[in-house]
C-alpha cells in the first residue's frame, strides 16, 4: 500500500525558518521521512536514513538541472560536476578531485596548521576582537586564494561571489534577485582567467597546466575554478564561525578537546552534525520512487534538508545536545555517495587546524549574542563579539 | 564475505582505515590498501562500519 506524501504549508525559504530552521526540521521529521511542501513545489526529505539513501541512489534522485531551486541557476550549472550524473559526473569529477584529494593535500598540512596557529595567536593576544570576519572569513580566504594563487581584486571579491554563488540557489526570491549580478561577475571573471592571472607555483597554475598538457579537456580550468570558489568558501566560513560559536556555548566540550588533541576531528563531526552549513539542496527524481510507504511522482523537485537528518533522533542518540566525544563520522552536512563533497579534505584540514589552535590556546570565549541574517541555502553566523578571551 | 573496494571512486580520505585499521590502511603515497579482503563473519561488523563511514561509497561488502 502507498499513499501520498503528508502535507505542510512551511516555506522552506521564510526569513524565520532560514535564520533558525531546527523546530521546522521537527515538524517536517514528525510528519514523514518525505514531506509535499507546495510553499515551494517540493518534495523535502526530513530523516537520515531516507536522505543517505537517496544521495546514494543516483540513479532514482538526479543532479541534472535540479540541485538549485529556480530555472536560472539550474541552466548556469549545467555542465558542471554538482549537476550531471554519472557517467559524465564520474570524467568531471576526476579533474575536480585530482587537486583536493588528501593525497594531493598532504604537502599543505604544515603550512595550513601554521596560518591558524597565527592568526589564533594573535586574536587571542588581542582579547577581544569580532569571530567571523577576523576569523571564520579571514583564514579560508586566505587558505583558498593562496591555494588557487588569487592575486590582487580577486582576492577582494571572493567573500561576496562566494555568498552569491550559494544564495542564487535558492528559489528566485529577492535575495535570489540580488546575487544574480554578483555571482555573473564570479562567472564572467572565471571565464576569462588565464594562467598568468594566477600565481606561480599555485594549484590554479597546475589547473591551466594541466589543461595545456591535453590531461583535462579544453576550457575546462575556469570551471573548475569556478566550483572551487562557489563550492568551497562560503561554506567553509560557515563552519569555521560555528566552531567558534559552539564551543563559547559549551566551554567543557572545549576543555575535553584541550585535554585530548586527539578529538579534535570528531568535534569537527560534531559541529558539523549540529549546525549543517547547507540548509537546503536539490534532486529530482527520474521515476516514481517509493519512500516509506509514500511516493514521490517522477519528475519532482526534492529538497534535501541535511540539517534535519543530522538531527533524526531515528539515528542519533540525544540529538539536541552537542557532544564531541559522540563522533558522528556519519553526518551528512557534506552529503554522501557519487556528489560526496569534493572538497571535504581541505575543508578538514582548514577546520581542524582553528579547533587544535582555539584548543591549545583558550580556556574560555566570553561572547556576545550572534548576529544572523536570513540566507536560502548556506547558514552561517554574520556577526559574532568575543568579548574576552580566557587563556589557557 | 569479501570487502570490494571501487578504485577509481576511491579518494583517500581514509576514513575507513580509522573505522577499521585492522582490515585497511593508507600507504605511503596515500593509496589504500586493502590488507585483508576475505573476512570471516566476526568482522563483518567492523568492515560494515568501514563501509559506512566512506563518504564517496567507494567500499562495499559483497
Ligand atoms: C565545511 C565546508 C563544506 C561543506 C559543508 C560542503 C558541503 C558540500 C555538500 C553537501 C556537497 C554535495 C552536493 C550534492 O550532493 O549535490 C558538496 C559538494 C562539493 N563541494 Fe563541498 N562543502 C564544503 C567545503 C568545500 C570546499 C572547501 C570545496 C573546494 C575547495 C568544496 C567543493 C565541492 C565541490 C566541487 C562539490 C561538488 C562535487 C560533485 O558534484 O561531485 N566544498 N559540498
Ligand atoms: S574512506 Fe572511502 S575514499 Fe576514503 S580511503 Fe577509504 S575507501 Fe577510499
Amino acid at each position: 500500500m502507498t499513499d501520498s506524501a503528508p502535507v505542510s504549508d512551511l516555506d522552506l525559504f521564510d526569513d524565520t525558518v532560514l535564520v533558525d530552521p531546527y523546530p521546522s526540521y521537527a515538524t517536517l521529521r514528525d510528519l514523514g521521512g518525505v514531506v509535499r511542501l507546495p510553499a515551494n513545489d517540493v518534495y523535502a526529505l526530513t530523516r537520515y536514513d531516507v536522505i543517505r539513501n537517496a544521495l546514494g541512489d543516483w540513479e532514482s534522485f538526479s543532479s541534472a538541472g535540479a540541485i538549485g531551486f529556480n530555472p536560472m541557476v539550474n541552466e548556469a550549472l549545467t555542465g558542471t560536476s554538482l549537476s550531471s550524473d554519472p557517467p559524465v559526473h564520474t570524467q568531471l569529477r576526476a579533474t575536480l578531485t585530482a587537486n583536493l584529494s588528501p593525497r594531493a593535500l598532504r604537502g599543505l598540512k604544515a603550512g595550513i596548521d601554521a596560518k591558524a596557529d597565527a592568526l589564533v595567536g594573535e586574536l587571542v593576544d588581542r582579547g577581544s576582537f569580532e569571530a567571523i570576519d577576523a576569523l571564520a572569513r579571514a583564514f579560508p580566504l586566505e587558505v583558498v586564494a593562496d591555494l588557487i594563487g588569487f592575486t590582487g581584486h580577486v582576492r577582494d571579491n571572493m567573500l561576496r561571489w562566494g555568498q552569491a554563488a550559494m544564495q542564487v540557489i535558492g528559489p528566485m526570491n529577492r535575495r535570489t534577485a540580488e546575487s544574480f549580478p554578483i555571482a555573473g561577475e564570479l562567472y564572467g571573471w572565471c571565464s576569462g582567467v588565464t594562467a598568468e592571472d594566477l600565481a606561480p607555483g599555485s594549484v590554479g597554475r597546475g589547473i591551466f597546466e594541466a589543461e595545456a598538457r591535453g590531461d583535462i579537456p579544453p576550457d575546462t580550468a575556469g570551471h573548475i575554478i569556478h566550483q572551487y570558489l562557489g563550492a568551497g568558501v562560503d561554506t567553509t566560513i560557515a563552519a569555521i564561525g560555528n566552531v567558534v560559536a559552539l564551543f563559547a556555548a559549551h566551554p567543557g566540550q572545549l576543555a575535553l578537546v584541550r585535554e585530548n588533541p586527539s578529538l579534535v576531528p570528531a568535534a569537527l563531526n560534531e559541529v558539523l552534525r549540529y549546525w549543517a552549513p547547507l540548509h537546503a539542496w536539490g534532486r529530482r527524481t527520474t521515476r516514481d520512487v517509493e519512500i516509506d510507504g509514500v511516493v514521490v511522482p517522477a519528475g519532482a523537485q526534492v529538497a534535501i534538508l541535511f540539517g534535519a537528518g543530522n538531527r533524526d533522533p531515528r539515528h542519533y542518540e540525544n540529538p539536541e545536545a552537542f557532544l564531541v566525544e559522540r563522533n558522528p563520522v556519519d553526518h551528512l552536512s557534506f552529503g554522501y555517495g557519487p556528489h560526496g563533497c569534493a572538497g571535504q579534505g581541505l575543508a578538514r584540514l582548514e577546520a581542524h587546524a582553528v579547533i587544535e589552535a582555539l584548543a591549545r590556546r583558550v580556556r574560555r570565549l566570553v561572547v556576545g549574542p550572534e548576529v544572523r541574517v536570513p540566507s536560502n541555502v548556506t547558514r552561517s553566523i554574520e556577526e559574532l563579539p568575543v568579548l574576552e578571551v580566557v587563556p589557557v | 564475505m569479501k570487502i570490494v573496494l571501487d578504485r577509481p571512486r576511491c579518494e583517500g580520505h581514509g576514513l575507513c582505515e580509522e573505522a577499521a585499521p585492522e582490515l585497511m590502511h593508507l600507504d605511503d603515497d596515500g593509496e589504500l590498501v586493502l590488507d585483508r579482503e576475505e573476512i570471516g563473519d566476526a568482522e563483518v561488523p567492523l568492515a560494515s562500519a568501514a563501509v559506512r563511514v566512506c563518504p564517496v561509497a567507494a567500499l562495499r561488502l559483497a
